[in-house]
């Protein structure tokens, strides 16, 4: 008997030591409520959390009374937290600063309202990339720093390219339908196909409705736009003719991305310029790569450029929100030589306009065979066509994949689209 | 024809073992390669263990991680395998009708998935952390407290209990033992096996708990191996080479606890203990 | 709570009247399940209540109204739910059984006294339940690509001709789940047969054997109504978990392609932290969840026969 209380106070007391252990960690905690800390959180540690440390080292040389924790956690785990948090209105535990995906952006301002803090006039918005502004702002109220682009390009392999008998040159501003051409007659010389793609991720026809000023919901951004969107049947029908022709190759998950481009399998990766440091990783493929821009949509007003991903900064309203506004526009937005350092330090491409002219953004790249390719990427940036993404577009997205596998297995284009229009409906109020 | 049998027994195990062992084997090679090959599926092992190694110790705080992880799950397992047993004893020893509602109750709270108590459960330890911020949120308390009683091991503990020979206990009843007594110096000698089962499945449900503290543990300094593992994958460009080295040890613990208690599972133990 | 408990225990003596022995030992009785039941109460059934509360609501995030039965309405109208719960009853029906026979057979080999090895094995059949799910879902579909190893196998011993699509194909996505759980989850299982089987009288298999009953009547004879209370146990608890099944699908295929993986913890999570949030259908979804797992329940308790199983 005596041995069980024993062990009992023992398991009591280890109960009790993990809790004081811990309480530290709360006093920590109480403290970033204090007047001279904020918290960050973000993911991406070779990117997000890389900028965010220089930002803070910036910061640092001015305001070095502000402390600033950096905590790193994945982007789906962010997702969670901030949900689970905000939904049952405990604020305790939340961070100053946090970074959210733009297509998710509207979704957290607009499911949360009040919980964010604007910050309209504590920057200048005309500095930025329209596109940027409009994704970020709700009802004209500015609530998110715009920090990377997600503008896309055409990555292409020179060599097969060259083997088809084609140049850089002849992919220069090209449409969907000569991409296709391209394609067949690259397949035919090199046996490679033209790109790959996850069926579950549709961010290809996002950035071919983007690229002609359309998305998945009017401008109004509550308004679903699929069975008489235009420009939403047309990239549909691209999407089928590169699986009829059998120039695109299905992944089914991010490895399996990265190892058919660095293991050479596709001639070209069409997505967003946050991919440039997974496609140099094969350092045996130097020289053999170029960026080209995206192409447009044929027939129909559609640029030359468009956008996959990207993310901004946002302020919780929970004490410290001052600081958390100041820090963030004395670096993301209006530090010039911040930026400069985002492109030589992380490859990551800003969307603050007067960076662009800085030095770094002109150097010129070997990997891609001397091509200045960050001057290239936020060239194409500013023309990206802003759009309203509205709050859903990951849910309309879902009901998409399966209208697509209807119309790839042979159902009619107008029947598909009607029925996703519809499902889409009433699924979303 | 008795060497055909065992030919057949030992062929068929090896077939499972091989069929099993495989993703483990291939995770190991891999922490010994570079992120280009692990992509690729490269099944040959490398050369970079150590510099994998050392680059996951430069880019995160391994140890800290393992000590949180050790913690929670030390105190858990412990704390777990005592409430559950005595609980699944009492439902069927102490046998009622009313307990047996309560029981049928208490199977209910497996049903429910956690991501639907989460949102709730979070409400109810930010009034937790205003009474009590010892055990609130952002503790590692905060991150065991709703996994050590679960519905799960109470019935798998009154299973178990079904099987007990209701004799030992009056046996040891006549000897004079309290009825805590009884429970102590007899059922839980004599269950070593359920013990020893248990312990490994709540060690391992534990160690790889992953959605509650995610919600819950917010400062990294209180980190779990599973956010850590979490975390590394963030990147648009993730090192494979890291995450497979993190994985590896981060699996080991689990694959050692098992190890050593597997050996109480031998044939006719009850016998010996009789 | 623990020390009251003891407490009560330690001042208890032993007592010659049988009829006071018996409301002494009620009251033991409950203070050794208090504890528990106080526990699962406080983090289980609160948090429970206030999801029931809330799947009557509706709306973005924290923007949620009442809605009284409409989200409970909307479940039978919702093509990804009912999409969810077919592809979740197909795992369940012809996984879980599968999975269930597997483990016992494994453990009723690895319970031989004679076989050499036994810790290798039984180690190396449970290690994919431990195996971090990163790295076998890399190298599940690393097997199971359109030009992975299993069809290369299968085309060099001309069982196909045609690359079968494991993860693209709706089909074939579906068994290759039903592989994947099967894969990881039956060594977990045979823990606990291997547990139970210790505590089988060793004597009464020796009784058998005397009286000439084979290996085959042994294991049907014996050792599954001697195992019954756990193979009901397991049972229950597989249902629990393929009902509730997430990582494999969420790891492996992501609900794709199309829907014709997706299950309902899988939606459910979706609806939560997919989507726009809509926490007050994600509970209602659950619920259904609860209510399948209740039904099923039911009725293995009865298969497995009297109420003392």
């Amino acid at each position: 008997m005596k041995k069980l209380l024993a062990l009992i106070m023992v398991c009591m007391l280890l109960l009790a030591a993990c809790s004081s252990g811990s309480s530290n960690g709360t006093e920590s905690e109480k403290g970033s409520a204090d007047a001279n800390e904020i918290t960050v959180w973000a993911w991406d540690p070779n990117f997000n959390i890389k900028a965010l440390e220089l930002a803070k080292e910036a910061y640092a040389s001015e305001n070095p009374d502000l402390k600033v924790n950096i905590i790193e956690n994945a982007q789906d785990d962010i997702v969670q937290k901030l949900n689970t948090s905000l939904s049952s209105g405990t604020t305790k535990g939340l961070p100053n600063i946090v970074l959210i995906e733009d297509y998710r952006a509207k979704s957290f301002l607009q499911a949360y309202p009040d919980m964010f803090h604007p910050l309209t006039g504590s920057f200048e918005t005309k500095d930025f990339v329209q596109y940027k502004v409009e994704a970020t702002s709700v009802d004209g109220e500015n609530y998110g720093l715009p920090f990377d682009t997600g503008a896309t390009g055409l990555y292409v392999r020179t060599d097969y390219l060259a083997e088809a008998g084609y140049t850089v040159e002849d992919l220069q501003n090209i449409d969907w339908k000569e991409y296709i051409e391209i394609g067949k007659k690259v397949k035919e010389a090199t046996g490679k196909r033209l790109l790959t793609y996850d069926p579950n991720d549709l961010g290809i026809l996002r950035t071919m409705i983007q690229s002609a000023g359309k998305w998945y919901v009017k401008e109004d951004g509550t308004t679903i736009d699929l069975a008489n969107n235009e420009a939403l049947k047309l990239s549909f029908k691209i999407y089928k003719e590169l699986v009829d022709n059998d120039l695109m190759n299905f992944h089914s998950d991010w490895n399996e991305f990265l190892a058919t481009f660095n293991g050479g399998e596709v001639a070209t990766v069409t997505t967003g310029n946050w991919i440039t440091p997974s496609i140099k990783a094969e350092a045996s493929q130097s020289g053999k790569w170029a960026v080209v821009p995206h192409p447009s949509l044929p027939g129909m007003e559609s640029v030359n450029a468009s956008n996959l991903g990207g993310a901004s900064w946002y302020v919780l309203d929970v004490p410290g929100k001052e600081n958390a506004v100041d820090f963030l526009t004395k670096t993301f937005g209006s530090n010039v030589d911040l930026y400069q350092k985002f492109v030589t330090e992380i490859g990551a491409i800003g969307t603050y306009i007067p960076a662009a002219e800085g030095e770094a953004y002109k150097t010129k790249d070997e990997f891609f065979g001397g091509q200045s390719i960050v001057s290239d990427f936020s060239k194409w940036a500013e023309e990206i066509p802003q759009v309203n993404y509205g709050m859903h577009t990951y849910a309309i997205e879902d009901i998409l994949v399966v209208a697509m596998q209807n119309y790839l297995a042979g159902q009619d284009l107008d029947k598909v689209l009607k029925e996703a229009q519809q499902q889409a409906e009433t699924q979303i109020k | 024809m008795h060497k055909i049998k065992r030919t057949f027994i030992y062929s068929i195990l090896s077939i499972f073992a091989i069929i099993s062992i495989f993703p483990f084997i291939w995770m190991i090679v891999s922490a010994t390669n570079k992120s280009v090959d692990v992509t690729k599926g490269r099944l040959l092992p490398g050369t970079h263990l150590v510099e994998n190694f050392q680059n996951l110790l430069n880019t995160v705080d391994l140890v800290p991680a393992l000590v949180n992880s050790a913690i929670i799950t030390m105190a858990t397992t412990v704390l777990s395998l005592i409430i559950a047993s005595l609980a699944g004893y009492g439902f069927e020893i102490y046998r009622s009708k009313a307990k047996d509602v309560v029981f049928t109750i208490l199977l209910v709270s497996m049903m429910i998935p956690f991501a639907a108590l989460m949102i709730p459960l979070f409400r109810m330890f930010g009034t937790i952390s205003q009474i009590a911020p010892g055990i609130g949120i952002d503790t590692l308390t905060s991150a065991m407290l709703p996994s050590i009683t679960t519905a799960f091991l109470i019935f798998f503990f009154r299973q178990n209990t079904k099987m007990f020979p209701r004799e030992l206990l009056e046996a040891g009843r006549i000897d004079g033992l309290t009825e805590l007594g009884v429970f102590f110096r007899i059922f839980v000698p004599t269950m070593k096996t359920t013990y020893a089962a248990a312990a490994i499945i709540t060690f391992m449900a534990s160690w790889n708990n992953y959605l509650w503290p995610l919600v819950v543990l917010q400062s990294p300094e209180n980190h779990t191996i599973p956010l850590l593992i979490s975390n590394l994958g963030s990147s648009s460009s993730p090192d494979f080479g890291i995450i497979m080295t993190t994985i590896v040890i981060a699996t080991l613990p689990t694959a050692l606890i098992f190890f050593l208690l597997q050996r109480h599972f031998v044939a006719g133990m009850m016998g010996s203990v009789k | 709570m623990l020390q009251a408990a003891t407490k009560q225990t330690i001042q208890q003596k032993p007592r010659k009247s049988n009829n006071k022995l018996r409301i002494k030992n009620g009251l033991i009785g409950w203070s050794f399940i208090t504890i528990a039941t106080l526990m699962i109460g406080l983090f289980y059934f609160y948090p429970m209540a206030q999801a029931l509360i809330l799947s009557f609501q509706s709306g973005a995030g924290s923007n949620l109204q009442f809605v009284g039965f409409d989200n409970y309405i909307r479940l039978f109208t919702d093509p990804t739910f009912i999409a969810a719960v077919k592809n979740t009853v197909t795992y369940l029906i012809i996984q879980v059984p599968i999975m269930i026979i597997l483990a016992l057979l494994i453990s009723v080999l690895l319970n031989d006294k004679k076989l050499k090895l036994k810790g290798f094995f039984r180690t190396a059949i449970f290690l994919p339940c431990i195996t971090s799910l990163v790295a076998y879902s890399v190298v599940f579909k690393y097997l199971f690509g359109s030009d992975g190893i299993i069809n290369q196998m299968l085309i060099n011993f001309s069982l196909i001709s045609e690359p079968i699509q494991w993860l693209t194909d709706p089909f074939w996505a579906k068994v290759t789940i039903i592989i994947a759980i099967t894969w990881r989850w039956t060594g977990y299982n045979m823990i606990f047969y291997l547990s139970a089987l210790q505590n089988v009288d060793n004597s009464i298999y020796e009784a058998a054997k005397i009286d000439g009953a084979n290996a085959f009547q042994q294991f049907f004879k014996i050792t599954i109504p001697m195992l019954k209370p756990i193979i009901l146990f397991t049972s229950i608890t597989s249902t629990i978990g393929t009902l509730q099944l997430f990582d494999e699908v969420m790891n492996i295929t992501k609900g794709g392609p199309g829907n014709a993986t997706l299950t309902i913890s899988q939606y459910i999570y979706n609806l939560s932290f997919k989507y726009t949030p809509d926490f007050g259908y994600a509970a209602t979804v659950s619920y259904a969840i609860v209510i399948m797992i209740v039904i099923f329940s039911i009725i293995q308790f009865k298969v497995a026969g009297d109420k003392n199983a």
